[in-house]
């Protein structure tokens, strides 16, 4: 479509020289030591799902590993399976496992992640070290090699081939798993999480998914370890595997799969380099953990990513006509919500019809957020109901109520790293011409092709909003969205919601003050204390006695 | 019978005193920078090493050697705590938490796999804190060890009580856990709390492997073991809760001492980790909840 990117070929060069000096040197110990490359990258390509794309610190990559290994060393030692079957075992009982923690972990704050994977690896290591089955301390030996009919791959030519063979496969499977706009998805839900929510991203699919993957890769590599070498120990479940593949992601790049590979180039070969200093190549890797992350976080596939970047998206021809998605009138009622023994929201109604503005002022903390945040679904109220074209929302997931027809906008958005504006904006969208059409609509269809990083904080905001449009909602609650623009900025915005609301659409906008949506909104909603204490027409609320005692008299005299 | 089960009481109190020093260090540091330092059971093994050497220097025959070597293990460790705030936080004093434990993880493979290829992977004895000698208490024989070893760790626990409830450091510290940005625009010098932090929390680590390094030897591979419970002990005190994790430690170690007694080490270590799974997939939040706030 747009031609190989100049990244892979800098790889593919890498590729191409390693090989010639394996046939150089061409002893069999070379071969081995590329093979258990090979092997290595095969885990570090799956530990990048969960670790680079989910963002998830997960300390089971080598005890998935080691679980692969047992699996095929049992089933081909003890009931005879032929070896390739063992492979297949190996690769779907680590899935499972991956898939089967992935579950009640995917809910956890990330040292909790770390902990819990480290309480897995633990006890697949006592298992491997004291039960009858798995041989103990001694392990299980004898593991039969690979077949092939009547050929045996043992070592040397056919294992590295073979071994390589589905490197690359694993590469091209990984890829195909982030394509079509799924690693922009994945991005969202790594490094804006609420936004994701917001946008209706289901982080729980990702989540099942890319630990089965992550799992399956681990266990291939355990899998085809223990039929090269024919024999599997406790150690192959212990810390070693994990900080080796861990030291690779890192060194590799996070998330890059062929990162992963040249960081499995380099460290692999590095205890035959220290081999006089015995067993000091875990030290060594520690050093070189530690100077990665501190002096090159981004590894390897980062440093070739700044010399040779990503190609920005191709950019529709034609932006599709505006979604006709019929307005839908957004009504909260009686909405309460408790922080500790602070009451943010005491009772708090209101609607929004379609096709009008309305505005949410108050003073700080007086609970604006905190309604954006119950109807968007990023908090449960205590009590209260909130309706969208007549549907109960509070009970539903927040991912959910996007596909309803709801939009939220941030008021400090976040974005995740490395997306062009054009995918940040269709990352929610039915597809690339519908979010070039929001991008339209906010004036940034002109940078669809740049980087997100070259954005200002008044166009992320405008990015946010596109981001949301491009879901094509029935009705947009916005966070402060004029907040810090300039004059001309604010009319245009002004302008844009106007028209979103001639199209139908209910329109909710928070602000501090009255001077941004005296001309713009149809009425203005007036909260202090998480209470409503005015409501009405902008006019009529601005001259209620009690908003002007509480609230506008010291921004009137200002 | 009684004097086994006092025995076995005071076995218990030593350990869950020790595990509670271990526990505290580590916790000091969650709040100090909001990362895990994964190192610290390295920290704790080294400190014990530090005394295994510190007390070979000793003249033989020196009365209550451990104790001799105690303030220099306190002082050579705190200075490891310098060190490792200075390469594994300061240069990621800007990135994601998750870098800070990485590079701890990396501190810790170079001090495990340091000590082993610098002084072998044997076990090692520390020297006893009084001497080996037993008291007899209406019949039921105590090891000085275990009495001092209890003593030594309630005087350091107290003493961290004092500083951080007491002292001018001890409230900078705790409103530098609590909200980092705030405590420095009223003046606090966090990167000075920050360290200090690492220091104590070294010394703190150093301390229990000297307490632990003569009845249970010391070993370059015992750290690992360490840091887990250290991390379990502060999931079950409630993430960020200092008390709690050093209480989640002595019961941790009663646990242990109870379960190994009536089955094995093993299975205390496997109901240990089952525990922490279980714990997790149903109070995905820890135990007690956490004290300092996500911030959006």
């Amino acid at each position: 479509m747009t031609g190989p990117d100049r990244r892979d070929l800098v790889y593919l060069a890498a590729a191409a020289a390693g090989l010639g000096g394996v046939v150089a040197l061409g002893d069999t110990y070379a071969l081995r030591v590329a093979t258990l490359v090979g092997i290595y990258a095969i885990a570090a390509i799956g530990y990048q799902l969960v670790f680079g794309r989910l963002g998830l610190l997960s300390l089971a990559q080598g005890a998935l590993f080691g679980i692969g290994a047992y699996t095929s060393a049992l089933l081909t030692l003890s009931l005879g399976l032929p070896a390739p079957l063992g492979i297949v075992a190996a690769v779907v009982a680590p899935a499972a496992v991956g898939a089967a923690v992935a579950l009640p972990i995917a809910r956890l704050e990330s040292h909790y992640v770390a902990l819990a994977t480290l309480g897995l690896a633990q006890l697949a290591l006592l298992a491997a070290t004291n039960l009858e089955l798995t041989g103990g301390a001694n392990g299980l030996y004898g593991v039969p090699p690979l077949a092939v009919g009547p050929v045996e791959i043992v070592g040397g030519w056919p294992m590295l081939t073979l071994v390589w063979t589905l490197v690359g496969l694993c590469l091209l499977a990984s890829r195909a798993m982030l394509a079509g706009g799924r690693a922009a998805r994945f991005a969202t839900l790594r490094d804006a999480p609420h936004a994701a929510l917001t946008l209706g991203l289901n982080p729980v699919p990702a989540r099942l998914v890319l630990f089965a993957a992550a799992g399956a890769l681990g266990g291939l590599a355990g899998g085809l370890q223990v039929h090269g070498i024919g024999v599997v120990s406790p150690s192959v479940t212990g810390f070693e595997v994990m900080v080796t593949i861990l030291a690779i992601a890192v060194v590799g790049g996070r998330g890059s799969g062929p990162g992963a590979v040249a960081g499995a180039a380099l460290l692999i070969p590095l205890p035959e380099v220290l081999r006089f200093l015995e067993g000091s190549y875990l030290a060594a890797y520690g050093v070189v953990l530690l100077a990665a992350i501190v002096l090159m976080p981004r590894g390897l596939d980062g440093w070739l990513r700044d010399r040779f970047p990503r190609r920005p998206p191709a950019v529709p021809a034609a932006a599709s006509a505006p979604a006709r998605r019929r307005g839908k009138a957004l009504a909260v009622d009686g909405l309460r919500k408790r922080f500790g023994g602070v009451t943010a929201l005491d009772g708090v109604s209101f609607a929004v019809s379609a096709g009008t503005v309305v505005g949410l002022i108050g003073a700080n903390g007086s609970g604006k957020t905190t309604v954006l945040n119950l109807i968007s679904g990023l908090e449960t109220p205590d009590a209260g109901q909130i309706r969208l074209g007549g549907v109960p929302l509070a009970e539903r997931p927040a991912h959910h109520r996007t596909a309803l027809g709801l939009g939220r906008g941030f008021q400090h958005p976040e974005f995740p790293e490395g997306l062009f504006v054009l995918e940040a904006a269709a990352v929610a969208a039915r597809d690339r011409s519908v979010a070039l059409a929001a991008l339209e609509r906010v004036g940034l269809a002109g940078r669809a092709a740049e980087p997100v990083a070259a954005l200002g904080a008044a166009e992320l905001r405008r990015l946010d909003l596109a981001r949301t449009l491009a879901t094509e909602p029935g009705a947009v609650i916005l966070d402060e969205p004029a907040a810090g623009l300039t004059a001309d900025e604010r009319s245009a915005l002004s302008a844009l919601l106007r028209r979103l609301a001639d199209e139908g659409l209910a329109v909710l906008v928070v602000d501090h003050g009255m001077d941004f949506l005296l001309p713009l909104a149809d009425r203005i909603v007036c909260l202090d204390a998480g209470r409503v204490l005015a409501a009405g027409t902008p006019e009529a609320v601005r001259r209620d006695p009690a908003v002007v005692a509480a609230y506008l008299g010291q921004g009137a005299a200002a | 019978m009684i004097e086994a089960a006092a025995q076995l009481a005071v076995n218990a109190v030593a350990l869950g005193a020790v595990y509670a020093l271990v526990a505290l260090g580590f916790v000091l540091v969650i709040g100090a920078v909001g990362a895990v330092n994964f190192a610290h059971g390295e920290l704790v093994m080294l400190g014990g090493m530090v005394g295994v050497g510190a007390a070979m220097l000793l003249p033989a025959d020196l009365p209550v050697p451990g104790l001799l070597v105690l303030p220099a293990v306190l002082a050579v460790m705190a200075a490891v705590g310098l060190a490792v705030a200075g390469i594994a936080y300061a240069p990621l004093r800007r990135a994601p938490p998750t870098a800070v434990f990485i590079a701890t993880i990396a501190v810790g493979l170079i001090v495990h796999h340091g000590v082993t290829v610098g002084i072998g992977p044997e076990p090692r004895r520390g020297p006893p804190l009084i001497d080996s000698g037993i008291l007899d208490v209406a019949g039921v024989g105590l090891a000085h060890q275990q009495l001092a070893t209890i003593a030594t760790a309630a005087a350091l626990i107290f003493a961290v009580h004092f500083l951080l409830q007491q002292t001018r450091f001890g409230r900078r510290l705790r409103a530098a856990a609590q909200d980092p940005e705030m405590a420095r625009a009223v003046g606090i010098p966090v990167r000075l709390t920050i360290a200090v932090s690492f220091a104590l929390a070294a010394a703190l680590a150093g301390a229990a492997g000297l307490l632990l390094s003569n009845q249970y030897l010391v070993t370059p591979t015992d750290g690992g073991a360490l840091m887990l419970k250290a991390y379990v002990a502060t999931v079950i005190g409630g993430w960020g809760r200092i008390w709690g994790a050093a209480l989640g430690a002595f019961a941790i170690a009663v646990f242990e001492t109870l379960v190994a007694a009536s089955a094995s080490y093993l299975v205390a270590e496997a109901l240990l980790y089952l525990g922490v799974l279980a714990v997790l997939a149903v109070r995905p939040q820890g135990l007690f909840g956490e004290t300092t706030g996500r911030r959006a």
